[in-house]
């Protein structure tokens, strides 16, 4: 191995250490007792182990309501994009170039607002139509920002479908609706998963509009939050895996499909 | 024109529910916004320049309003530098590549509020961070990282560093991989050695994926919430966790909204004025 060799292998290395370091504090936070982690000198090895945080978290019965909150509201959400922009985004491949990427251009401006600008009026409305708290108002708010990404998504896998196929089909005596019920939307269904399964993932991890429109029926994320807050150390723990597992194994599964721009937005601080 | 209309009835029914929804829901509540930031709190005039005079004066706001502008600028810098540095990695790492690409991609699967929880125990005052240097006989008493001043500023950069740097690295392996080998084996041919290859080719080439990283990072980097919100809470406020604290702790809707209007004014201007100056420059190489 030549010297410059090692330096990439170095380089590396610092990458995989530092961002596996806080992964595992978080893992061995969420095992260890009191006496090894909330002290002036924590441990850092796994020297005795603990359910306890565990047995806590699935008894308490602190987990189920937010837990039902967030399922709930990630799947209303996921299936309110998926039923408005399918049908937009198929209208959206099929116009001229010019007016298509002037709609992706406002769909993509319409992420950069900032939440903080969105949910202050959202909430002020909200509390007036008694939505505030309820999983009704969550999902109206997380469409504002799911929306733009699923409609996205799917104006790309539109365009692979050629139009070729749709002016076969109403030659062969299909009509306009029966076309896009047979041939288009059949062969979208990939892509309209994949879709669905961000619009899932960006409700699920959604803090912002959650924090804004929820007083007392907090989401997982807002529960994690309060525990930090009241500093709890080995409940923030356990609620902050029990957030992060399905979210690891979906974005897994979503690796191939990760493409940088549909992460604008999605990824921040 | 009867025609017309029976033509694209369909298209139009279609896609009617979308753009509803983003006016009402997006665009209504961005107006509303503006109209509540430019309406004084205590004579509901309209409009005014009251809220804004009043957060100006404000010293938390000031230093909200700069510690925004640092944390991008600086933010933005270091993960694009880190993503191109683990993108590089990963591009000639022959050994194990997958797995460390698995490795350094995971936090793309981990909430940022996970990640805020984490960086919590890393400094927190009896956190993982305090402990180490104590063990290396570097510190005696520990640290009071997240009080306010630089360091915190610090934690709270390579905590974005963690979060964010994969999506940097997705970008730049995307730019690399559209480099054609020929391109550097002709550089190669003529004499150019690793570094100049890099500075004079792979760099140049990289611009596009480079240009499209520091937007798309911009973007979210001046939104910052949950990081500053979980970890130093008023201890070091940026403009989104300010807006917040106006709304939820005071209870004022006014100041909160010009706060959120001048956050969307700096992303606007920032991300307009950065492609303007890209587009110039790559019109003079042209």
């Amino acid at each position: 191995m030549t010297a410059r060799e090692l330096w990439w292998y170095g380089g590396g290395l610092l990458a995989v250490v530092y961002t596996l370091v806080p992964l595992y504090l978080l893992f061995k936070i969420s095992v260890s007792p009191p006496t090894e982690a909330l002290t002036p000198h924590p441990s850092f090895g796994l020297h005795t182990l603990t359910g306890e945080h565990w047995r806590l978290l699935l008894t308490s019965g602190t987990l189920w309501p937010p837990l039902g909150k967030s399922v709930a509201v990630a799947l209303w959400t996921m299936l309110g994009a998926v039923g408005i922009a399918t049908p937009a985004a198929y209208v959206l491949a099929r116009l001229p170039q010019t007016w298509k990427y002037g709609c992706i251009l406002a769909l993509f401006a319409s992420r950069m607002v900032p939440e903080v600008g969105i949910a202050l009026p959202v909430a002020v409305q909200f509390l007036r139509w008694g939505l505030v708290d309820t999983q009704l108002g969550l999902v109206l708010a997380h469409l504002v920002k799911v929306l733009p990404l699923v409609a996205w998504i799917l104006v790309g896998t539109f365009e692979t479908i050629p139009v070729e196929l749709e002016e076969a089909a109403q030659v062969d005596g299909c009509h306009r609706l029966a076309v896009l019920r047979r041939v288009v939307f059949p062969l979208a269904a990939p892509g309209v998963a994949v879709a669905a399964l961000f619009a899932w993932l960006e409700s699920w991890n959604e803090f912002t509009y959650a924090l804004y429109l929820s007083l007392t029926e907090n989401t997982l994320p807002l529960q994690t939050y309060y525990y930090v807050t009241r500093g709890s150390w080995f409940d923030a723990a356990t609620y902050a895996i029990f957030l992060t597992v399905p979210v690891l194994v979906v974005t897994a599964g979503l690796q191939r499909y990760l493409k940088a721009g549909y992460l604008a937005g999605a990824v921040k601080g | 024109m009867r025609r017309f209309f029976q033509r694209y009835t369909l298209h139009g029914v279609m896609v009617l529910p979308l753009f509803l929804y983003l006016l009402a829901f997006t665009g209504l509540p961005l107006l509303s916004c503006l109209m509540l930031s430019f309406t004084d709190a205590v004579s509901r005039v309209f409009p005014s320049w009251n809220n804004y005079l009043a957060l100006f004066r404000l010293g938390q706001f000031r230093v909200a309003l700069w510690n925004t502008l640092w944390l991008t600028g600086v933010g933005v810098s270091l993960e694009v530098l880190a993503g191109l540095g683990v993108a590089l990695v990963l591009h000639r790492v022959v050994l194990g590549r997958t797995v460390v690409r698995t490795i350094v991609l995971t936090p793309l699967g981990v909430p940022t509020i996970v990640t805020g929880v984490m960086f919590m125990y890393l400094f927190g005052s009896t956190g993982y961070t305090n402990e180490l240097l104590y063990r290396l006989g570097v510190l005696d008493t520990p640290v009071d990282w997240l009080m306010g001043d630089w360091r915190t500023f610090g934690v709270l950069l390579l905590a974005e560093l963690w979060k964010v740097t994969p999506v940097v690295t997705l970008i730049m392996l995307a730019g690399l991989e559209s480099i054609p080998e020929s391109a550097l084996e002709a550089a190669a041919v003529d004499g150019a050695g690793g570094w100049s290859r890099f500075w004079y080719v792979t760099l140049p080439l990289l611009r596009p994926a480079l240009t499209m990283a520091v937007v798309i990072r911009a973007i979210d980097a001046f939104r910052i919430f949950e990081l500053p919100l979980m970890l130093t809470g008023k201890n070091l406020p940026v403009l989104g966790t300010f807006a917040y604290s106006e709304y939820y702790d005071y209870n004022n809707p006014f100041t909160s909204a010009a706060a959120a209007s001048l956050l969307l004014v700096i992303i606007a201007l920032g991300i307009g004025g950065y492609l303007l100056v890209m587009v110039r420059r790559q019109e003079e190489i042209a």
